[in-house]
């Protein structure tokens, strides 16, 4: 069964609509104008125990809706989102006792308290018991180094720091799915590297499904066998990256340097290019390997030296959220 | 609240004793704020009842006690939910806060708890000493009357809590809510008698202010102090002030249920 199931979701919020100038902030204190946004528009899709799923879209797509429906902050205007078959509105405090979330732009660490003594409460709120709660505080430690900083107050660390702090809190109760909306955001190297090792490891040793929302196309290319994309509210891609890049961008080049100025043509790749001694193959993926063309063709001519151009992962989102 | 999550709250009770105790600075600075009160009060009842045995039934040591004792109350009586619930509804947390398997308003009733705690061992002690020391010792009338005002004073904290509870649910409407906080804490000092006790009011008004439940904070439990009024005029007094209580709570309860339904559906 589906750890995550969400059935035709849909958020609208609604706004006041403010008038312009000195005319509408007095018709603003009489009438209220309410403008309805569609943030998110009717979303399905199920996510199997132990996957880990990125969520994606351009800014203001509903991404972050969508996280906060799932983990039952945000109540739906209408469909459902069940995690282990309950309703996350309806059983919310027994769904919550199984979901972690960090919200990386916001930290749910006490300020005021040691990292050390935000984990004890989080210890009693969740009722950990004592003994798994140091295994887990243990685990974690050899991944994210989190001894070092455990009796720094949350306010005196470093964003690097704090993320780490926020993930083990999310992970002390050791709960099945984990949501993680946008974790790496203004991390270094070594942030990122850390926390994306750690997702890797809890995924692999305690099987957390872990559903991430990201900008980051390194966690995406790093964690991620599944993909679903979002834009204006819609579903608008839901599969493994790499089936995803051979529909959307199902060819690769082949530039080819020759010793002269000719150059030969092929069946089964498009010649788009030719100046010089350099010449542009496109070939379709299914057609034909790059090393079949590159064989034919030198059988032909001379080759002097081959590169071999496939399009990134930015260009397969860029051209992902701009179709419709 | 069940007997497991207890253990939460108590640590944060507990934890939050421990950090209070470790800002010295802004005990030091209370305590200064507290005795200038204090001292203003007892000179200018002494100055009034110049001359004059009693005022309306009551005779200057008795003013003395209980400006000595309001001073005392008014380290009960502070409260940190408003500040705290601003904090978290700017930084955006409320939403998250309220992911968590547990009451969010219980956790700040439970660190008021602890910083209560804390402020009566670091402000009350010493402003007891000094208030005995220069003004007048704080002696109750009787046993009798200290037990009714103990039993008030629990029921005017709880008043009190209630009520800067629902006021900090304010806050998730207005945006800065300071100058309110202010305006709030200077409202509740003038009407619940802290300073000016109600029977120096008119009397149409000392009548209103009966019915609100500000007296029931500071005048209510210093009246029993001192021996104002009989039991039996007292049990009236107490009635209204459990209603009071229960009241409260009802409408603290039904804010909270409103806000946590408004937050969950506008998002945090």
């Amino acid at each position: 069964m589906a750890v995550i199931q969400v059935e035709h979701l849909v958020k609208d919020y609604k706004i006041a609509k403010k008038g312009k100038g000195l005319k509408g902030a007095v018709k603003n204190l009489i009438t209220n104008e309410k403008q309805v946004i569609h943030a998110v528009r009717d979303l399905n899709f199920e996510i199997e125990k132990g996957e880990i799923v990125a969520f994606i879209g351009p800014n203001g797509a509903g991404k972050s809706t969508t996280v906060k429906m799932m983990s039952g902050i945000l109540t739906p205007t209408s469909g459902q989102v069940l995690i282990n078959g309950k309703n996350s509105q309806k059983n919310r405090k027994e769904v919550v006792q199984d979901l972690g979330v960090v919200f990386g732009q916001r930290s749910q660490l006490n300020w005021d308290l040691r990292l050390g003594e935000s984990f004890e409460l989080l210890r009693h709120i969740y009722q950990i018991d004592k003994k798994q709660y140091e295994e887990n505080l243990e685990i974690m430690n050899d991944i994210l180094g989190i001894n070092e900083i455990i009796n720094t107050p949350v306010r005196q660390l470093s964003l690097g720091q704090r993320m780490r702090g926020d993930l083990v809190a999310a992970m002390l109760h050791s709960p099945s799915v984990l949501f993680l909306d946008e974790p790496t955001i203004g991390l270094d190297v070594d942030g990122k590297y850390a926390i994306r090792k750690f997702i890797k490891e809890i995924n692999q040793v305690k099987g957390t499904t872990v559903i991430l929302t990201t900008h980051d196309l390194g966690d995406i290319q790093e964690l991620c066998e599944r993909l679903i994309i979002i834009n204006h509210g819609v579903l608008i891609e839901d599969g493994p990256l790499n089936e995803l890049i051979d529909r959307i961008a199902p060819y690769k080049n082949l530039i080819v340097e020759f010793y002269d100025e000719t150059c030969v043509k092929h069946p089964k790749a498009e010649l788009f290019f030719h100046e010089e001694n350099i010449g542009k193959y496109r070939f379709m993926k299914k057609d034909i390997t790059a090393a079949q063309l590159i064989q034919e063709i030198s059988e032909q001519i001379a080759i002097k030296d081959v590169t071999i151009e496939e399009a990134t992962i930015d260009d397969i989102i860029r051209i992902a959220y701009h179709k419709e | 609240m069940n007997r497991a999550r207890g253990s939460a709250y108590f640590y944060v009770y507990k934890t939050r004793i421990l950090k209070s105790l470790a800002y010295r600075f802004d005990v030091y600075g209370n305590i200064v704020m507290q005795c200038i009160t204090m001292f203003a009060s007892a000179f200018f009842w002494k100055a009034l009842y110049a001359g004059q045995e009693t005022v309306q039934g009551v005779n200057v040591e008795d003013m003395l006690v209980y400006t000595v004792m309001s001073s005392l109350m008014s380290v009960v009586f502070m409260t940190g939910i408003e500040r705290r619930v601003m904090q978290s509804v700017k930084k955006g947390t409320v939403a998250t806060d309220m992911l968590k398997p547990i009451n969010l308003f219980s956790i700040y009733f439970f660190e008021d708890l602890g910083n209560m705690t804390a402020l009566i061992v670091q402000n009350m002690i010493p402003i007891f000493i000094i208030g005995s020391l220069c003004i007048a010792v704080p002696k109750p009338v009787s046993m009798e009357a200290f037990l009714l005002f103990f039993i008030s004073l629990i029921m005017a904290f709880f008043i009190n809590w209630f009520l800067a509870a629902c006021f900090s649910m304010w806050t998730f409407t207005a945006i800065n809510m300071d100058p309110m906080l202010q305006v709030k804490k200077h409202l509740i000092r003038l009407l619940s008698g802290s300073i000016i006790p109600m029977w120096f009011f008119p009397d149409w008004l000392s009548n209103i202010l009966n019915l609100l439940p500000f007296v029931y904070i500071y005048q209510l439990p210093l009246d029993i102090y001192i021996g104002k009024y009989e039991t039996a005029e007292l049990l009236p007094r107490l009635g209204i002030q459990f209603i009071w209580t229960v009241v409260l709570f009802g409408v603290f309860q039904f804010l909270q249920s409103r806000v946590t339904k408004k937050v969950m559906v506008q998002g945090g």
